[in-house]
């Protein structure tokens, strides 16, 4: 099945939402939370692109994989105390992802 | 049956990279030199920083200053309002030591640069201060040779003298300066004890290059109501009494002491070491961040060199990706084939970056005789950039490369 204009509007999102993040990894703000913070973070944002990737060939692991990394994002976020402005919108943003993916995952390749 | 398949798939891709050598090369040059540049960058702000924070620790946290000029780096300092004020008096030591409750220790000291002579060796504009007997407890330091002042000879101002590791070195090259008689100014000192080597220090604190002489000998070449002789008061507070605490009670005396008005402006200063690390904190972050951007960049363009290199891989190798599949080659086999040499190449890519910023680290701490060194935090950092720039820049080809129809892939050129 051909991808669906709205999840190529979400990848495009997520590809642009890791090149601002990426740099985030080795911020001064992220290292001081602690030493292994940088690589626990960067985990998140690759498991994020991995996902957009997966959602990019309509893919069903690339649900399950954005899933995941939305809530232990949410739960690095939460941990660590940083909880701005764009903590928020990111869920929002997030849960509206969710729910569209949601809709079209039974028409997605079960396959990897 | 997955670890024997990951584990051939990663020899595969380390056989293409050994076979493709200068495509390998340039491309991890492109991390080689993010890394660097980015854990450089962080290395010299770690090293600056603790250095800085270590002199400051050094001047005591519970510590205050009584001085004529407050302790304020911004750009308004309203000079004009504090010009006039008198600089600290050693009487006022002698009112502050029988008044206040709060102290564990109060002393006294004013410095000025003034040359040393012993026989034909001499030091031009060493460090001499004159101190209470209780600066000792105010300012740690250790002694190499020799003793302190006792209380007798600081308050009778006997002619002696503690000096510097490198003030020791300079006059005394192939002597014990225990016992020597020095000349400061013209006045004899005997020297009695040569302080340990603290090395350098970038708030210009160290004892290295100073002389410390009793007070009432000192008033013989420095002039205790010159501001030019930067006389200070030093409070330390007792062990569970808050600085804050501590200030409220000095201002009162103080206040009593010069004999100002109950709503008058006071006509002293105290400082704290916290204000000095207020303002190092913005220009560190500052640092920080100007490092993060610029090394941000390098990666991201060595990012992007990997991803390309991985491009042309995949479609030099299509034919040979098809003759994999048509064998029977899973697609988590092809996947992690160029997953695994791309991570490879950027991790090697990396552990250059840091042996090339561990060098220069260790040239670095020779010339500047600085303690910079490359910290855990910055290694476990460098690799974890080197393997995510690897995953993220390798994974859409790797992936596009699984994806191949075998029959398809086998016919392409």
């Amino acid at each position: 099945m051909i991808r669906p204009k709205i999840i190529t509007f979400i990848c495009i999102v997520g590809y642009l939402s890791v090149v601002f993040t990426f740099p985030q990894v080795f911020s001064p703000q992220i290292k001081k939370l602690g030493v292994l913070m940088p690589a626990i973070y960067g985990i998140l944002v690759a498991a994020n692109f991995i996902a957009c990737v997966g959602l990019w060939y309509f893919k069903q692991w690339g649900v399950q994989l954005y899933l995941i990394s939305v809530f232990a994002k949410t739960l690095f976020y939460l941990l660590a105390n940083q909880m701005g402005f764009g903590f928020y919108f990111n869920i929002i943003a997030s849960l509206i992802f969710i729910i569209i993916l949601l809709r079209f995952y039974p028409k997605m390749n079960p396959n990897l | 049956m997955l670890w024997v398949l990951f584990k051939e798939s990663l020899l595969f891709a380390w056989q293409s990279l050994i076979a493709n050598k200068l495509r390998s090369f340039l491309s991890l040059l492109g991390i080689t030199i993010g890394i660097f540049a980015i854990i450089l960058v962080f290395t010299i702000v770690d090293g600056l920083e603790s250095n800085i924070r270590g002199s400051i620790q050094s001047l005591g946290n519970n510590v205050v200053y009584i001085q004529k000029w407050p302790w304020d780096f911004g750009p308004d300092y309203p000079w004009w309002k504090y010009i006039n004020r008198p600089v600290p008096q050693y009487y006022e030591l002698d009112e502050l030591q029988k008044r206040c409750k709060s102290t564990e220790a109060i002393a006294y000291r004013m410095g000025k640069r003034r040359t040393l002579k012993y026989k034909s060796n001499s030091i031009q504009n060493a460090v001499v201060a004159g101190i209470s007997h209780d600066f000792y407890k105010i300012k740690s330091f250790d002694l190499t040779a020799g003793r302190y002042f006792t209380q007798n000879e600081t308050d009778a101002g006997y002619h002696l003298a503690l000096i510097g590791a490198s003030i020791a070195e300079g006059l005394f090259p192939n002597e014990d300066p225990i016992g020597k008689e020095i000349k400061i100014s013209g006045h004899k000192a005997l020297v009695i004890g040569v302080i340990k080597k603290e090395g350098e220090s970038l708030l210009g604190v160290s004892f290295d290059y100073q002389v410390i002489t009793p007070f009432n000998f000192a008033r013989f070449f420095l002039d205790p109501k010159s501001e030019n002789a930067d006389p200070i008061i030093y409070a330390k507070a007792k062990p569970n009494v808050s600085n804050a605490e501590m200030m409220a009670e000095l201002t009162g005396i103080l206040r009593g002491i010069r004999k100002l008005k109950p709503m008058g402006e006071p006509n002293f200063a105290l400082n704290e070491t916290s204000l000095i690390s207020k303002g190092f904190d913005s220009l560190f972050d500052i640092i920080g961040t100007a490092g993060w951007i610029i090394g941000g960049f390098s990666i991201l363009v060595g990012g992007f060199g990997i991803a390309n290199i991985m491009f042309v891989s995949v479609k030099e190798r299509t034919n040979l990706i098809g003759i994999q599949k048509s064998l029977g080659a899973k697609n988590f086999f092809i996947l992690v084939q160029f997953l695994g040499e791309s991570v490879m190449l950027s991790t090697i890519g990396g552990f250059f970056g840091l042996l090339v910023t561990y060098i220069i680290t260790i040239l670095g701490k020779d010339a500047i005789d600085m303690d910079i060194s490359l910290t855990g935090t910055n290694i476990i950092l460098g690799f974890t950039i080197s393997i995510l720039i690897g995953i993220i820049s390798g994974f859409i080809p790797a992936y596009s490369a699984s994806q191949l129809d075998p029959v398809e892939a086998i016919r392409s050129n």
